[in-house]
């Protein structure tokens, strides 16, 4: 008796946790279908994606992210490597660094950036494609905590030191270790941290906004400002894609490496 | 000049001697384990070899060429690990042909040499396998196969066997060797298994704090340790305190009894001295001319195929070994008990 009292409990918790997420979502969505006076249409989410500048902004973010996601992987990867096999005494201390971007809040960040690029000797900001840079090397900070931390625990779950050595003795230099050996097994990880940095850099307004850029973000808010459904359907398209990427990490984080032992010792 | 030649070396990390004037001669496909307790150097030395550690002095030669400042991805030294380090995302065919791809041998050639492979740790039928779908003494076989596709001039092999069950250890064990003669490759063991260093080497290296303590063949090692730690290292031994009585005649005595050691005294007469002697070199009741020692049994452990019995004789345990067999004599503990043995069967330490 007492196991199906616990039960209900349980199910009574869960159920609060779902209306919890799924009704202010339903909210969104009956709200965002109801462009047309008297009927649900796709009405908004048609005047969203046929605007121009919706497309430019999501197509200037979307390769943001891209590139983003490149340069993090392209630094981070051979970072935390290193990192595991020859200073893992200094894993604490990078790990603080790396929330940093948590810390201080982005418009503080942004107006570092801004103080310190925008002047001699750089002058960052005078060109689109500097001012580009800048707003990538800021995406690539504010990405640091996620796609840190998503190589960092993909690299606890592998022996780093043993493969390492193991293609060593098999006449990898360092580009083939890296390359063959350990980024295949860190596939989920890095897959992982790539789709969230990417995620974080398509809903991202401070630095588009201030670095004046034309982001997805920055058009949001001044959509939301302008107009009542349309915001809405691009709360549920944001929302759409972030589960597509969620999905896409759950499916390429199924690895054969992570699979159990089939048989014993 | 030996084949892989290691002279005078010293590695020290920070605050520690790892390794201590470590000299060692292996000729070509000879087989050489380096034996010793947790921490006393032996498999910082075979990193050394490897590459994966610099000596902090010294030198190490292969074929007469100096290879101690040569990265381990130049050095054609193939490794074998405790931890088999597999790579995951491969299938074991993929795993052993990885260094011949690296190596930029041609695909046809690549695809012989795995068949060979697959052939010589009777895994043919395992190719397509990944390694997390292997046995441990699988894995272990896929892992020496890959050290071997590429044809190493050294093979090394850091405690292959100590994560497998006991039963895949010896089976493994002769798997080792066979592949080993079959190939004529020099190797190197490491290893805290005496059983598998004896039985594997022809010759072994007992190590403890970073330095060789000694190095001969297993008979050597067993039968004529030259310290008190390979004797006591390597099986069993009994080393009674003893008082030296007659050094000419190598006439020691332990309490009342006397004993004749085989060989002359170098320690002056009245000096205390260590008697070593293997239980298996004592047998039970007492023989005209030979050494005798008295006492009382202390216990007696069965340990299945050998009854090992423990005396006291003046104070000290003295083990004995018997063979066991169905109407074996077993003395009750309590009662008085002689073991005998030729003087040539103990020496002095």
């Amino acid at each position: 008796m007492k196991t199906r009292k616990l039960n209900l409990w349980a199910l009574f918790w869960a159920i609060v946790g779902l209306l919890y997420f799924f009704v202010p979502l339903y909210g969104t969505l009956d709200f965002s279908l109801r462009m047309e006076r008297g009927r649900l249409s796709l009405k908004a989410y048609q005047v969203v994606l046929s605007d121009p500048q919706f497309l430019a902004s999501f197509r200037y973010s979307a390769t943001m992210g891209l590139i983003t996601v490149a340069v993090s992987i392209l630094l981070f990867l051979p970072t935390v490597y290193w990192l595991h096999l020859k200073l893992p005494q200094a894993r604490p201390i990078v790990e603080i660094l790396t929330t940093l971007p948590f810390i201080i809040p982005v418009i503080v960040f942004v107006f570092g950036l801004i103080r310190t690029f925008s002047g001699p000797p750089f002058h960052l900001t005078e060109s689109a494609f500097t001012t580009d840079i800048l707003i990538t090397a800021g995406y690539v900070v504010l990405s640091m905590p996620y796609m840190y931390r998503s190589i960092d625990i993909g690299m606890r779950t592998i022996d780093v030191r043993g493969l390492t050595e193991a293609a060593q003795s098999l006449g990898s230099n360092w580009f083939q270790i890296l390359f063959n050996v350990i980024l295949p097994n860190l596939r989920g990880a890095v897959l992982g941290g790539a789709l969230i940095s990417f995620a974080l850099v398509i809903g991202e307004l401070i630095l588009g906004d201030f670095l004046v850029r034309p982001a997805l973000g920055p058009y949001m808010v001044q959509v939301g400002r302008d107009a009542a459904y349309e915001p809405a359907a691009m709360a549920m398209l944001s929302w759409g894609l972030t589960w597509i990427c969620l999905i896409l990490i759950q499916f390429a984080g199924r690895g054969r490496g992570s699979a159990p032992q089939l048989t014993g010792r | 000049m030996a084949y892989l030649e290691l002279t005078n070396i010293h590695k020290s990390f920070v605050g520690t001697r790892a390794v201590q004037d470590f000299n060692l001669g292996a000729e070509q496909g000879e087989f050489v384990s380096f034996l010793g307790p947790s921490g006393c150097g032996k498999t910082t030395t075979l990193r050394m070899v490897a590459g994966f550690e610099l000596p902090t002095s010294g030198r190490i030669t292969l074929d007469g060429r100096d290879m101690t400042n040569i990265p381990p991805n130049k050095r054609n030294v193939g490794m074998v690990f405790q931890s088999y380090a597999l790579f995951p995302n491969m299938t074991v065919a993929d795993n052993i042909a990885y260094g011949l791809r690296i190596a930029g041998k041609p695909k046809a050639e690549i695809k012989q040499r795995v068949k060979e492979m697959l052939a010589l740790i009777h895994m043919e039928e395992f190719g397509s396998r990944y390694p997390f779908q292997l046995s441990g003494g699988q894995q272990q076989r896929v892992a020496l196969a890959r050290a071997l596709a590429i044809q190493p001039r050294v093979l090394l092999l850091d405690e292959p066997l100590s994560a497998l069950d006991a039963k895949i250890r010896l089976e493994l064990r002769q798997e080792i060797r066979r592949i080993q003669q079959q190939l004529a490759i020099t190797t190197i063991y490491v290893t805290h298994d005496q059983e598998e260093a004896l039985s594997l080497s022809d010759r072994v290296v007992v190590m403890n704090e970073g330095k060789a303590e000694q190095i001969g063949t297993p008979s050597q090692i067993y039968n004529y340790p030259k310290t008190e730690f390979v004797a006591k290292f390597v099986g069993q031994i009994n080393l009674l305190p003893v008082e030296v009585v007659d050094r000419e005649q190598g006439l020691v005595r332990i309490g009342q009894q006397l004993v004749r050691a085989g060989q002359t005294v170098d320690h002056l007469n009245g000096h205390k001295v260590r008697l070593a002697v293997r239980p298996e070199e004592l047998n039970p009741g007492y023989l005209e001319n030979a050494n005798n020692l008295t006492g009382k049994v202390e216990a007696v452990t069965y340990l299945g195929s050998i009854v090992r019995v423990r005396v006291d004789v003046e104070g000290n345990p003295v083990s004995l070994d018997m063979f066991n067999e169905r109407k074996l004599a077993i003395p009750n503990v309590g009662s008085q008990f002689t073991v005998t043995f030729p003087e040539e069967a103990c020496w002095l330490l």
